[in-house]
């Protein structure tokens, strides 16, 4: 059966309209080249968003939930995670995972950069913080950050929009961590706590991570998307890619995709850019063998797929006499710390982790948790039981910074495939003893946070199971070919009109939600780009 | 019984199941809470199960098994029984199947904090968080005097 063509080639095409798409695409429309982008998922629709009906806390744990395996809505494609103890959690459709994200929107720090010279650990980033610095700028613009300008443990930066409020259950933790010493401050959060450029502003819903009815948050589908679209981008949806297909010297020629109808087409381009996550790309490449490159496209380098870095995460939860309001407001947005951020030795591990506050749930998933827990059993005294959770536990996260190692990656499942036939990834992880330690430091601080601030009883968890949020360094940048696979502004080592601008680049991980910085290098890559074209390919 | 008690398209025994649920969310003893039988939960149940039915097999052979224990009892059924004797059944089932009650407690559980009286008690409304939302003041961010007065914490590079 022969592949369908489509229409004209394109001058760019984007695979994958999540957070890094969106705002490459947007920016990259400056050039007024003929771009377009192909999508898996579809357009959500914010008014079905789980928030907006009674089964909201059930929904979480069905169609809406975070790991693909468990959701299996149509545009998903499934995972083989049993190798790790931390299962990924991604969103397919127009926005991508920040259809789900918390909005949780900090940046690295300069010393993220430079893990290597500062630390001797990992790889020194090929860029610094002050590179990437106005392109953070930037991005915090068009997302809409809230969040207050201040704060000790970041260099000088101006969010956009004032902070979201910490309500009863944050102004309790942060009296304890004033009561440590401890630093903390307002979280950065992707949140429009006003009405800004066209969105409505946050009316604290809660289940910020099953979608935003309310259009506060910021997934890319209300903020870059509109724009891009706006100024000629086209976007096409329910467009499963299958391979980037190869000229005979080498180059990238396109994509082998699935459309809608699941015809296979084959779309030409002059770049191909991919912008699928840290599971997606290297997926793809690594799908797209052929006998020039019998290993995965863009792979001589033998690191597509390796160095795969989660945030393991630790969770502690705090349970507290009085009621503390916390299903009111953004449910992973409200402060966080970074007093165990930098390198300090004298803790038995390199780098650090930050904080960040978690409010309460709704009524249905704390009495899920308080069974799971053995806090809640059946019978006479269930209601005292009840009483005693609902409404009264705060959580603070550990997100622990993850190192580099060859040996955590994305392969091909041999078995597994998606819908359409085409092989799944296998993750296959291990905690390193850095991350073992800085799990249970940060357990035994955040522990030490939440008594300080008058919990009663502390539970913990690590690492987080489910929190596979973050997805990075499956195809990281560097200017060394045998030991990166794009080079400083996101362009193949290998295939000179293939970029990578998704959280696949990373070099580190840091320990902050990485969606900020994603994007602010979707936009450094896109000027680097616009800036070079005239020899882009050289 | 004409249907055994693992048939999955087996209806279950609604009083039994509704004196069940009962027994593991009841009444409170203020009056504010029902009993999750008495909200008429066991339906709720039932459809659970139909659209995920992993469980069914347990709750149905738990069921079966009170009320054939009621029935050695002299009882023509497990709802007939006084509320006491009910309890003491469902101790004694426990001992032998201990995943029974806490399945059939974490299914109902999904339906009971979402009934309006027992929301109306906890103090919240019975509606979703959209689109009404929820107030929450400003805060105060005189809290971070302290913090401000620090050296900066991150490390220049």
């Amino acid at each position: 059966m022969g592949i369908s063509m489509s229409q004209d080639p394109v001058d760019v095409l984007i695979i994958g309209a999540g957070a890094s798409g969106a705002a490459f695409a947007w920016s990259l429309a400056d050039t007024r080249m003929n771009i377009l982008c192909l999508e898996q998922g579809e357009w959500m629709d914010p008014s079905r968003y789980p928030s907006a009906g009674a089964d909201w806390e059930l929904r979480v744990q069905n169609d809406m939930a975070f790991s693909p395996n468990v959701r299996r809505r149509p545009a998903d494609y499934p995972i083989n995670d049993d190798a790790s103890p931390i299962k990924p959690a991604l969103f397919n459709a127009v926005g991508g995972s920040t259809i789900t994200y918390a909005a949780h929107f900090p940046r690295l720090h300069p010393s993220d950069f430079r893990a290597r010279t500062l630390d001797g650990v990992a790889d020194d980033w090929p860029l610094d913080y002050a590179t990437l610095e106005p392109y953070y700028a930037q991005n915090e613009r068009m997302m809409g950050v809230a969040g207050l300008a201040g704060d000790p443990a970041y260099p000088p930066k101006e969010p956009a929009l004032p902070p979201v409020p910490l309500g009863r259950l944050g102004e309790r933790v942060a009296r304890g961590f004033d009561a440590l010493g401890w630093h903390w401050w307002p979280s950065d959060s992707a949140i429009a706590t006003r009405a800004y450029e066209g969105r409505a502003p946050c009316i604290n819903l809660g289940p910020c991570t099953s979608g935003c009815a309310q259009g506060a948050k910021a997934s890319t589908d209300v903020t870059y998307w509109p724009a891009a679209l706006r100024r000629g981008v086209r976007l096409e949806t329910h467009c499963r890619v299958r391979e980037i297909s190869v000229r005979g010297d080498g180059m990238a020629d396109g994509v082998v995709y699935y459309d809608a109808q699941g015809v296979e087409r084959h779309q030409r381009a002059e770049i191909v850019v991919l912008a699928c996550n840290g599971i997606g790309t290297p997926r793809l490449l690594l799908n797209s063998r052929s006998r020039q490159f019998p290993d995965g496209l863009a792979n001589r380098s033998g690191l597509v797929g390796r160095n795969l870095m989660f945030h393991p995460y630790a969770m502690v939860n705090g349970l507290f006499p009085e009621r503390l309001e916390g299903y009111k407001g953004p449910v992973g947005c409200g402060l966080m710390s970074q007093e165990f951020y930098e390198t300090d030795a004298s803790r038995g591990f390199t780098r650090g982790y930050s904080f960040e506050l978690m409010r309460g749930v709704g009524p249905v998933s704390i009495a899920l948790w308080a069974a799971a827990q053995g806090r809640l059993s059946w019978g006479d005294r269930h209601h005292e039981a009840y009483e005693a959770v609902f409404d009264r536990t705060a959580g603070l996260l550990a997100i622990c910074e993850d190192l580099p190692e060859p040996h955590n990656c994305v392969t091909l499942d041999p078995e597994l495939k998606d819908a359409h036939g085409i092989p799944a990834p296998r993750i296959q992880y291990r905690l390193s003893e850095n991350s073992e330690k800085m799990l249970a430091h940060g357990s035994a601080r955040a522990r030490e946070a939440l008594e300080a601030a008058g919990a009663q009883q502390v539970f913990s968890e690590a690492p987080l199971r489910v929190a596979g949020w973050h997805l990075m360094g499956t195809a990281r940048m560097g200017r060394d070919p045998s030991r990166s696979v794009v080079n400083e502004w996101g362009r193949s080592h290998d295939v000179r009109n293939l970029f990578v601008i998704d959280g696949s680049l990373f070099v580190t991980a840091g320990a902050v939600n990485p969606t900020n910085t994603i994007q602010a290098l979707a936009l450094y890559i896109a000027d680097r780009i616009k800036e070079n074209l005239g020899n882009l390919f050289e | 019984m004409t249907n055994p008690p693992n048939d999955s398209a087996a209806a279950f025994p609604v009083e039994t199941l509704a004196r069940v649920l009962d027994l593991l969310i009841p009444p409170s003893t203020d009056g504010r809470l029902p009993g999750a039988g008495e909200l008429g939960l066991s339906c709720y149940v039932e459809e659970l199960l139909a659209k995920t039915p992993a469980p069914r097999p347990l709750v149905a052979q738990g069921l079966a098994a009170l009320e054939a224990a009621a029935s050695g009892r002299g009882a023509r059924g497990f709802a007939e029984l006084p509320r006491d004797a009910q309890r003491a059944l469902l101790d004694a089932h426990a001992k032998t199947a201990p995943a029974f009650a806490p399945t059939l407690l974490f299914l109902v559980m999904t339906g009971y904090y979402r009934e309006p009286r027992v929301l109306a008690a906890l103090g919240l409304e019975n509606r979703p968080p959209f689109p009404k939302g929820h107030a929450v003041e400003e805060s105060d961010f005189s809290l971070l005097d302290a913090v401000r007065r620090r050296e900066k914490l991150y490390r220049e590079c």
